[in-house]
């Protein structure tokens, strides 16, 4: 019998209060727990009965016949559709997408962050040309509950059909444009997105709503709309698997609760050779999995099994910290996965901790890197691997090198697994014709 | 790294290079360009060519028309619409940094410890004019000095009204002016030509057993173009008139100096860590405090020592005894002038500001090791009898009042690297003791002069006795100077140590730069000015280059006032950089209001074989 485990934590917040017995039974759609102070509700994603509850997580044995019916939420207005439907920001983030829009943005913008910037995850870009005129009525609601005036879907420029598909079906829409981005990382940073639609650098420490805009990602926007419109609670998500699968796949409305493992199967399995890890989330800011029975929630964009890792017999490697990769803890963890001791650790210029996490002055937008990488060979690094940006990668290639250092970026492995080029020099322009 | 607005402008003579890739069309601003800190790193390892790049100056706002990746030097070929000069940009960028002002002193110097050494990194001026003594003057003027003396008794200090002015003590210099020497059968002055007995030499040979010969030039402009042996010491020539020094009244010689030069039998020069034979005219830093002014007359000995003594404390000892043999028949003929052959009379004072922040001047006197001596307190100003040589005091500190410094307390037999040792005629006309006299907005309390001993673990007992001095006097502020660089850096900073641990306020100065780079260090070395003036940074031979001057000396107080206020100074770049030193004039020209005038280095004077070996 297949379970589904849905987390009681899946959005910025505190976790939420079951409002179920186990052995009951459930529908998709059904509440299983409610906020207990920030946060979303969380609905069943299945038929089937509640068979553990804990701290953290709901456990349902799932029906072998799963209908495509749902128990339909109610709202009197359309703010408490999506507040009741339990909506959450799908780019990654989870801050919960009620209290986002619940704002006057007084004739601002809706900024559709749509960037889809970490490499190798597509289902973003595979929604906006599948489901573009629901994704552009997503966007009127939310335009209208945030009292928006203006509506700026930013895309990289290479994702010409999807450009295509959102032009076309915004061509009468006068309050509404395509920014383009350039294919560079990380676009998608919701400061970088407010910027290079709005020309505004917010500081670290304030929200896009500083800039008059809320930015919200693309299949976020899609939710709002099934909300609206079909009074469909939140229990599906739109996943990419790639890497080291057989089939690499988008997937659209699995069930939140799905296990990595039963994507994979969906995905044809794991590739032949060895398995150096299995990220969920992307390149840059993904985790690796701990366990491959672990559920997917309303946040998960990604799923990559990688190729193994190499092994450094126990060299010394500097780590370069920044706020556009993964954290200190991941870096090492990747060091210790290729064998290597760290022996010099530095922070980029520009990243400033807030609330605990690391958030770049400026994303995507080198403040130099020379210093680090003489810092980290003073230390006696004979490798160095950096977690950086395209322009900040490419200015450690400019330095780097020369001093002797060989230099691994943290997402090199998921890169190769992939097939897309390893974050090293900048090869394109950072500014793109619109 | 990017660099700030504040950053850029100290930095604005420095070149330009592009921290990261920046695309076509970019207005290059101050976060597109690296920190120069880390251009002597990659250009040591080959990763950066200077050769051709703008300065930060000349290039902020112009226009990039070629897409460059980091590190890339910004040259003419790569910008439009830079500026042709840096200092076209200089008041722009005072706008765009309005900290800039109350930020000045904290821009000034700046030591660094870095992994167990420590360098300073200050810079140098040149190509500017002098503002030390006139010409055939001794002395500036007796209205400069006094003036401003004479200007604290009577001003009102309105925000500290318990600032409370009490005069010390006093004492008046009397200038007489010699215009030719000449020899004749006994020493006099008749008028203003000063008669030298004809077989003095021979009185003084036979006065000291270490010396063997002993030779009188006089020495007029005319002749500064003819060899001489190593400059070991140049003095004025004064006697006491009345009362002991530092009080009663002081008679000068204005336009001759005495100039003390010599060998051992077997011509070694009587020096160490370099000196300074050769071309006069290519030896002397002219109008430095412990130099000849160019103009004036030498009454220079010539001393010829047993051979092998040059090194040791008896034989320099010997050679200055014989040569002030000399003087003292001057100083008798010069103590009997008639009054009416005063030609302007100096006022010294000594006013404490009590309510002001107190302050100490300590001076490292004798750079290395014991070898030679400096006499303390002789009866005649600059004298040898009746002083004592500190090695003999054991190298203890030994405190005096400003007044007995600028009245010849200290005779020096230092014979360490000529640029930076000071002279006899340094102390007299010593420029922090002077700037600090003057300056009504700190109470200087006294000198400390302290020897620096050859032994590690001796050096450490005096320091601590300079601290445990300090903390006695109840100093907020003191000033640790040195002379010469190596060996005696440790008692330095052995000496910043024990004064900054007592929570004082605490600036150094030496000459550092390239050659005289820090090798200890410790973390009270935050407040460092360089007295360096030479144009390579280095120990080059020409006699008083490097010494402390007026401009050392008031960056030493704006930076000493600030540390005292609190303020932090920013750390010294990895390696010397001379712009750092123009930045901080600049700074504390626009909080003092008055151009400071740079004095000349070694690059106006005729190029002496030496340096040029030494510069190629």
């Amino acid at each position: 019998m297949n379970q589904i485990k849905i987390l009681l934590k899946q959005h910025i917040g505190a976790p939420c209060a079951p409002v179920v017995a186990v052995g009951d039974k459930v529908k998709k759609g059904t509440l299983l727990a409610q906020p207990t102070g920030l946060g979303a509700n969380i609905f069943s994603s299945v038929f089937g009965e509640v068979a553990e509850i804990t701290e953290n997580h709901v456990v349902i044995n799932a029906d072998e016949v799963q209908p495509d019916e749902y128990e339909m939420i109610s709202g009197e207005t359309n703010l408490e559709l999506v507040k009741n439907a339990g909506i959450v920001g799908m780019g990654g983030a989870g801050f919960p997408t009620a209290v986002k829009l619940n704002t006057d943005l007084n004739g601002g913008y809706i900024l559709i962050n749509a960037a889809e910037c970490e490499p190798g995850l597509l289902h973003n870009i595979h929604q906006l040309e599948t489901q573009t005129d629901k994704t552009v009525r997503g966007v009127k609601y939310c335009m209208e509950i945030s009292n928006a005036a203006k509506a700026i879907f930013a895309i990289k420029a290479k994702n010409e059909k999807a450009v295509k598909a959102v032009k076309e079906a915004i061509k009468n829409e006068e309050n509404m444009s395509v920014f383009l981005m350039p294919d560079i990382y990380p676009m998608g940073e919701e400061r970088a997105v407010v910027r290079e639609c709005l020309g505004i650098l917010l500081e670290p420490t304030q929200l896009p709503s500083a800039a008059g805009a809320v930015v919200i990602n693309a299949e976020t926007v899609l939710r709002v709309a099934e909300a609206i419109e079909d009074k469909k609670p939140c229990f599906s998500k739109n996943v990419t698997v790639t890497g080291k699968v057989n089939n690499p796949s988008v997937f659209t409305d699995v069930p939140v609760g799905t296990s990595v493992s039963t994507l994979i199967d969906m995905a044809g399995g794991l590739a032949d050779g060895v398995i150096g890890e299995i990220v969920v989330g992307g390149p840059f800011t993904g985790k690796s999995v701990a366990d491959v029975n672990d559920p997917i929630t309303k946040t998960t964009g990604g799923i990559i099994p990688t190729i193994e890792f190499p092994d450094l017999h126990g060299a010394n490697i500097g780590i370069l910290v920044c706020a556009c990769g993964g954290s200190e803890a991941r870096m090492r963890e990747i060091c210790e996965k290729m064998n290597a001791k760290v022996c010099s650790v530095q922070k980029c210029k520009q990243a400033q901790e807030i609330k605990g996490a690391l958030k770049c002055e400026n994303p995507g937008n080198c403040p130099g890197q020379a210093q680090k990488c003489i810092a980290m060979k003073k230390d006696g690094a004979e490798y160095i691997i950096i977690g950086n940006c395209s322009d900040c990668s490419n200015t450690v290639m400019g330095s780097a090198p020369k001093m002797g250092l060989k230099i691994f970026h943290q997402t090199d492995h998921l890169m190769r697994s992939i097939k897309h080029p390893l974050y090293r020099k900048l090869r394109v322009s950072k500014k793109i014709e619109q | 790294m990017s660099i700030s607005v504040e950053t850029a402008n100290a930095h604005k003579n420095d070149p330009a290079v592009l921290c990261c890739r920046a695309e076509e069309g970019t207005i290059i601003e101050v976060h597109n360009l690296e920190d120069p800190a880390i251009f002597d790193d990659l250009v040591d390892s080959n990763l950066l060519n200077l050769d051709g790049a703008l300065t930060i100056g000349q290039v902020l706002g112009a226009k990039l028309i070629k897409t460059c990746d980091s590190l890339t030097p910004l040259t003419a070929a790569v910008l439009e619409g830079f500026k042709a000069s840096a200092d076209e940009e200089a008041p722009k960028a005072e706008e765009a940094a309005p900290a800039a002002a109350p930020a000045v002193q904290a821009q000034v110097p700046m030591a660094q410890f870095n992994g167990g050494v420590l360098k300073i990194h200050i810079g140098e001026g040149k190509d500017i004019d002098i503002e030390l003594p006139l010409v055939n003057a001794g002395f500036p003027s007796a209205g400069g000095v006094n003036a401003p003396l004479q200007t604290v008794n009577v001003q009102q200090q309105e925000a500290a009204p318990v600032v409370k002015n009490v005069t010390k003590g006093s004492f008046d210099r009397k200038h007489f002016n010699i215009t030719e020497v000449k020899r004749g059968p006994e020493t006099k002055i008749e008028g203003t030509t000063l008669y030298i007995r004809e077989g003095i030499e021979a009185d003084a040979v036979a006065s000291q057993d270490l010396v063997v010969d002993l030779k009188i030039d006089i020495i007029t402009p005319d002749r500064y173009n003819e060899y001489s042996e190593t400059i070991m010491d140049v003095q004025p020539i004064a006697v006491k008139e009345s009362g002991e020094i530092g009080s009663g009244v002081t008679r000068v010689i204005d336009g001759v100096i005495i100039m003390v030069t010599g060998t051992d039998e077997n011509g070694v020069q009587i020096g160490e860590f370099g000196s300074s034979e050769g071309i006069l005219e290519e030896n002397i830093m002219w109008n430095r405090p412990g130099a000849p002014d160019k103009g004036e007359i030498f009454i220079k000995t010539n001393v010829t020592i047993k051979a092998h003594t040059n090194m040791e404390r008896p034989g320099p000892l010997a050679a200055h005894s014989a040569t002030d043999l000399i003087t003292q028949e001057i100083r008798d003929a010069l103590k009997g002038l008639d009054e009416s052959l005063v030609t302007n009379t100096e006022h010294f004072e000594h006013v404490r500001h009590y309510g002001k922040k107190k302050v100490v001047i300590v001076k490292e006197i004798m750079g290395q090791g014991a070898m030679h001596d400096n006499i303390i307190l002789p009866q005649e100003p600059v004298g040898i009898i009746g002083g004592k040589p500190n090695v003999d005091l054991g190298n203890v500190p030994v405190t005096v009042s400003p007044l007995e410094v600028m009245d010849g307390c200290i005779h020096a037999l230092t014979c360490i690297g000529p640029a930076s040792k000071e002279t006899s005629r340094h102390y007299w006309r010593e420029p922090l003791v002077l700037e600090c006299l003057q300056d009504e907005e700190i109470d200087l309390c006294g000198v400390v002069f302290v020897g620096s001993p050859q032994i590690n673990s001796e050096k450490f007992y005096v320091s601590k006795r300079v601290g445990m001095t300090v903390e006695a006097m109840d100093a907020e502020g003191a000033f640790v100077t040195t002379e010469g660089f190596g060996n005696n850096h440790i008692d330095f900073a052995s000496h910043i140590e024990q004064i900054g641990m007592r929570g004082i306020s605490v600036v150094g100065m030496t000459f550092s730069a390239v050659q005289g780079a820090l090798v200890v260090g410790n973390k009270y070395m935050t407040h460092m000015v360089d007295n360096n003036k030479s144009e390579a940074g280095i120990e080059n031979e020409v006699l008083s280059c490097n010494t402390l001057c007026k401009e050392d000396a008031v960056r030493a107080i704006a930076m000493l006032k600030s540390a005292m206020a609190g303020e932090s100074v920013k750390t010294a770049e990895k390696k010397w950089n001379p712009n750092v030193k123009a930045s901080n004039v600049e700074a504390v020209e626009e909080v003092n209001g008055e151009k400071l005038e740079l004095v000349l280095n070694e690059q106006s004077l005729p190029m002496s074989q030496k340096r040029k070996e030494k510069y190629n």
